[in-house]
């Protein structure tokens, strides 16, 4: 298997120059692109390495960079090896590009990352809602969306949880009881 | 509720609870994870139908709607739809610490956190997830409520309709669905 994968790493260079290509440590190949190649190098993949299956497309938030990144997860039935092809884009006004001709399925995908992290797909304009409904405020999988703020605006809460305490030391403070030593750290200030 | 003077129940009112009471007819629907609670207490080792709780497949059949869980937006739209389209007298069952305050998605953005702010509810069962034997407690409670005449949470829902309807409309922003009126 191993071997397998140091060939792969091997031709996949030889063949995509412009992509960096590293093996992960965990199994699977990874594979860094630029927006530009990556419609052709997930074709070429298709094409020649015998990669048919598309398993999944991830979005990953990098805030600090300002990026997303998008990750392929690709699979080859023969050889066994998950591929992951990855490729950074801008985080403000960037897209990504559509690639529904090469996959029917990405377009679900495309879809809930448009709606989840607010990245249009060039190619996929105006996707249908998938998951949320009528949602107007900021893309809720986004880093810098505060969950708990807007909850706390949008819907009620029941009175008397707003102190938020923790269970256990509520108990042991009604009961006299000391909380075991192995607890603290889990329990809230 | 017809009351007579001594501000009690009519025994026509007691005769019409006391049928009420035995054939509780549940809408087959469910949304969270306690959907999967109902299976066992159908089905004979809790045997609900002892009780006169029989499933229901259509909201107009139906006189008991159980909120089984979370109600993310999406869903409290289609469940106002249904408790709606529901022949009065209706009861409203809301399951586990959800319903009640949210329980562990109390910080999430897209489900409600107090279900009687959007529809009233005549009984809640804690637990997370209640056990059958608890939703059979929470049946029993509701039979007693029946019978003394104070499941009226459908009257509520008619005379405080513009207070449900504000509450509703804060979280469904688009609100295209039919007006009814009693």
């Amino acid at each position: 298997m191993s071997d397998n994968i140091q060939n792969l790493q091997k031709s996949l260079s030889e063949r995509l120059p412009q992509c960096s290509v590293k093996i992960r440590k965990h199994g699977g190949v990874e594979l860094n692109s630029s927006k530009e190649n990556l419609v052709g190098v997930l074709a070429h993949l298709r094409e020649h390495f015998g990669y048919r299956h598309l398993s999944h497309i991830s979005c990953v938030d990098w805030l600090e960079q300002n990026q997303f990144e998008l990750v392929y997860i690709l699979w080859n039935y023969e050889s066994r090896i998950q591929l992951f092809v990855k490729v950074r884009l801008a985080r403000e006004n960037g897209s990504g590009i559509s690639i529904r001709h090469l996959w029917p399925q990405a377009d679900t995908y495309e879809r809930e990352i448009a709606e989840m992290y607010g990245l249009p797909f060039d190619g996929n304009e105006n996707p249908r809602e998938l998951i949320l409904e009528d949602w107007d405020a900021m893309p809720p999988m986004r880093r810098d969306f505060d969950t708990r703020a807007y909850s706390k605006e949008a819907f009620y809460d029941r009175p008397g949880r707003e102190d938020a305490k923790d269970v256990r030391s509520v108990i042991s403070g009604r009961s006299g009881e000391e909380i075991p030593e192995i607890a603290i750290p889990y329990t809230r200030k | 509720m017809e009351m007579n003077d001594k501000d009690t129940l009519t025994i026509v009112e007691h005769i019409k609870n006391f049928a009420r009471r035995h054939s509780l007819f549940v809408l087959a629907y469910g949304t969270g994870c306690g959907a999967i609670e109902v299976p066992p207490t159908m089905t004979s080792r809790y045997d609900a139908e002892r009780f006169g709780i029989v499933g229901r497949a259509t909201p107009r059949q139906a006189d008991v709607l159980l909120i089984t869980g979370y109600l993310s937006v999406k869903t409290l739209k289609r469940v106002i739809r249904t408790y709606e389209q529901m022949q009065n007298p209706k009861y409203v069952i809301g399951f586990g610490s959800c319903t009640i305050n949210g329980g562990m998605y109390w910080d999430s953005y897209n489900t409600i956190k107090v279900l009687d702010q959007y529809m009233p509810v005549d009984v809640y069962i804690n637990g997370c997830m209640p056990r059958p034997e608890s939703v059979i407690s929470g049946f029993i409670k509701l039979q007693q409520l029946i019978k003394a005449g104070k499941a009226d949470g459908w009257k509520k829902y008619q005379e405080n309709l513009d207070w449900y309807r504000t509450n509703q409309k804060k979280v469904i922003k688009n609100w295209n669905m039919p007006d009814y009126n009693w």
